[in-house]
């Protein structure tokens, strides 16, 4: 047949502007007919520097940055940069606004996977049936997290210290009103999805990451568990009180684009797991504790992270003891886990490269910061 | 709970595997001589006793005089963390090793820190601008790279430019 056909390889650009690529991100690959024997990405579209704009203000007003980051789980980021800060200043937060953060983060998780889930059947052709049961739950978490803080995509919740206010009149109601239906939806998705043929012909051994190559590119998240090894910062180094919860952590065997999809779709339990028992034992008291507004703290640095719906999120610290850091440094994980790309989609085919993309799920704004 | 190694034990564990590789050890952070840095850290890697397979996060800090990047390394088996720093010659022509053989996550990150910092990352394989376009005038995040035209800073009634390094250019008026 090689005799017959010959073919010659070429540059094909995946993005900037394309569906599948989840915000304005390019992959440049080069294909042979339908084989991609090389792929490079572009990134950079969405720079706005936040890192140099955060070091010119004080700690206080860095939060609205970390909302646009990772624009779909503004809450998770704006608590691993309020962790940092206090790692930093050695604040301490009260009881119950741990337990506001532990829900409100597990929430976001939930708006995010939906997210992730949604967007990764549509990339393997469940065309909108999938992401619109899924939408439909994370536009009840947006309702919720409008009621809380008054915005529902950047949220701008978390403060040094604790959150900015309390949970509003309702707020419990409102969550426990929505667990049985999102416990649902997770179902009917997985029942759609996960046994579907033409799913597991899509994600099956598709973008396989073994899992030696998952920890020596820095993997973290769902795409680490994805490829087996069990490693979840909540319960590795646990923050804002996780040891108390019961939870568990879902990996793959695998490590393919089928494996991921699973892990999150088991994650959405596992957080709604999380946000029960944080609701039956919501402690009284304050909120937060008072934090000067011109914060300085103590020359040194600090490095806190957190289990972000993507992956590990960390914030770098470095303080010369002025109102505003002297070093800002975000650990992306969407950006640090593309480092696979080219070994995830060299060899398979145009339409795979699309589903490894997907199941990286990544947030551009993220990436370019 | 993750714990994070003494940077001064840390210290002793990497002599102990490559004589001569530290500079100088503090509590929070055991910082290599650069010509040493991509051994010390791949013997570390493979070394049972730290074992730090997985690079979490690899960054820079301008010092003024110098430049310094800071590796995050951890096992995930034993669930420790540490802190390790290589720091450039001088700020002319700052230049580490690379360690994307040792760790291929750093290759993302080390592009990321040439971008912005100008920092050469000798032996990384396809060390290009990743974030802005080639050609850019300068690397935004050294700190004598001022944030608006004419030096003003945003939200600030003071010149940057003003006040003589090493003190930090950028200050609130009080």
């Amino acid at each position: 047949m090689n005799d017959v056909v010959q073919s010659e390889p070429f540059v094909m650009n995946i993005g900037p502007q394309h569906p599948s690529t989840h915000g304005v991100f390019r992959v440049k690959a080069t294909v042979d007919g339908e084989r991609v024997v090389d792929a490079e990405m572009v990134i950079g579209y969405l720079h706005r520097s936040m890192e140099k704009l955060a070091e010119e203000r004080t700690y206080t007003q860095n939060i609205p940055f970390t909302d646009r980051t990772d624009y779909l789980s503004s809450m998770s980021n704006n608590l691993g940069y309020c962790l940092a800060v206090e790692k930093l200043a050695g604040i301490e937060t009260p009881p119950r606004g741990q337990a506001i953060r532990v829900i409100m983060a597990e929430l976001q998780r939930l708006a995010s996977h939906c997210m992730g889930a949604g967007a990764f059947a549509n990339d393997t052709g469940a065309w909108q049936t999938p992401i619109m049961w899924f939408m439909r739950e994370r536009e009840k978490i947006l309702d919720i997290f409008e009621m809380t803080s008054g915005a529902r995509l950047t949220c701008n919740y978390m403060r040094i210290g604790g959150v900015a206010f309390d949970l509003p009149p309702g707020f419990e109601e409102r969550v426990r009103e929505f667990i049985a239906p999102m416990r649902q939806t997770i179902a009917d998705g997985e029942g759609l999805l996960s046994g579907n043929e033409i799913f597991l012909a899509r994600a099956r051994d598709v973008a396989v990451v073994p899992h030696e190559l998952a920890i020596n590119a820095s993997l973290s998240g769902p795409m680490l568990r994805g490829s087996g090894v069990a490693w979840d910062i909540r319960k590795a180094d646990p923050y804002c009180g996780y040891e108390q919860y019961e939870f568990d952590i879902p990996i793959g065997y695998r490590g393919d684009a089928y494996d991921r999809f699973i892990v999150r779709l088991e994650e959405m339990r596992q957080s709604l797991r999380i946000v029960e028992q944080a609701l039956d034992g919501l402690p009284g008291g304050p909120h937060s504790t008072e934090v000067p507004l011109a914060l300085r703290p103590p020359a040194g640095e600090a490095y806190a992270r957190i289990e972000s719906p993507r992956g590990e999120l960390g914030y770098y610290l470095v303080s010369d003891e002025g109102p505003s850091p002297y070093r800002f440094h975000i650990r992306p994980p969407s950006l640090i886990n593309l480092s696979v790309l080219r070994e995830m989609t060299v060899g398979g085919s145009i339409a795979d490269a699309i589903v490894a993309l997907g199941s990286i799920d990544i947030v551009v704004g993220e990436i370019d910061r | 709970m993750t714990r994070w190694w003494d940077g001064v034990e840390l210290a002793r564990v990497a002599e102990r595997l490559v004589p001569g590789s530290v500079a100088r050890a503090e509590a929070g952070a055991c910082l290599l001589r650069p010509e040493r840095a991509v051994e010390t850290l791949r013997a570390l890697r493979d070394d049972a006793e730290t074992d730090f397979a997985h690079l979490t996060n690899l960054c820079a800090v301008d010092l003024w005089d110098r430049f310094e990047v800071v590796y995050h390394v951890q096992s995930l088996v034993r669930n420790r963390i540490a802190c390790l720093k290589v720091e450039t010659a001088d700020r002319e022509s700052p230049a580490v090793p690379s360690v994307t053989e040792v760790w291929q996550g750093a290759w993302l990150q080390e592009s990321e820190a040439y971008d912005l910092f100008g920092i050469r990352f000798e032996g990384h394989p396809n060390l290009q601008r990743i974030l802005l376009w080639d050609g850019y005038p300068g690397h935004p995040l050294r700190k004598d790279f001022l944030a608006m035209p004419g030096g003003l800073q945003p939200g600030l009634n003071e010149f940057a430019g003003a006040a003589p390094r090493p003190e930090p250019p950028v200050r609130p008026v009080p």
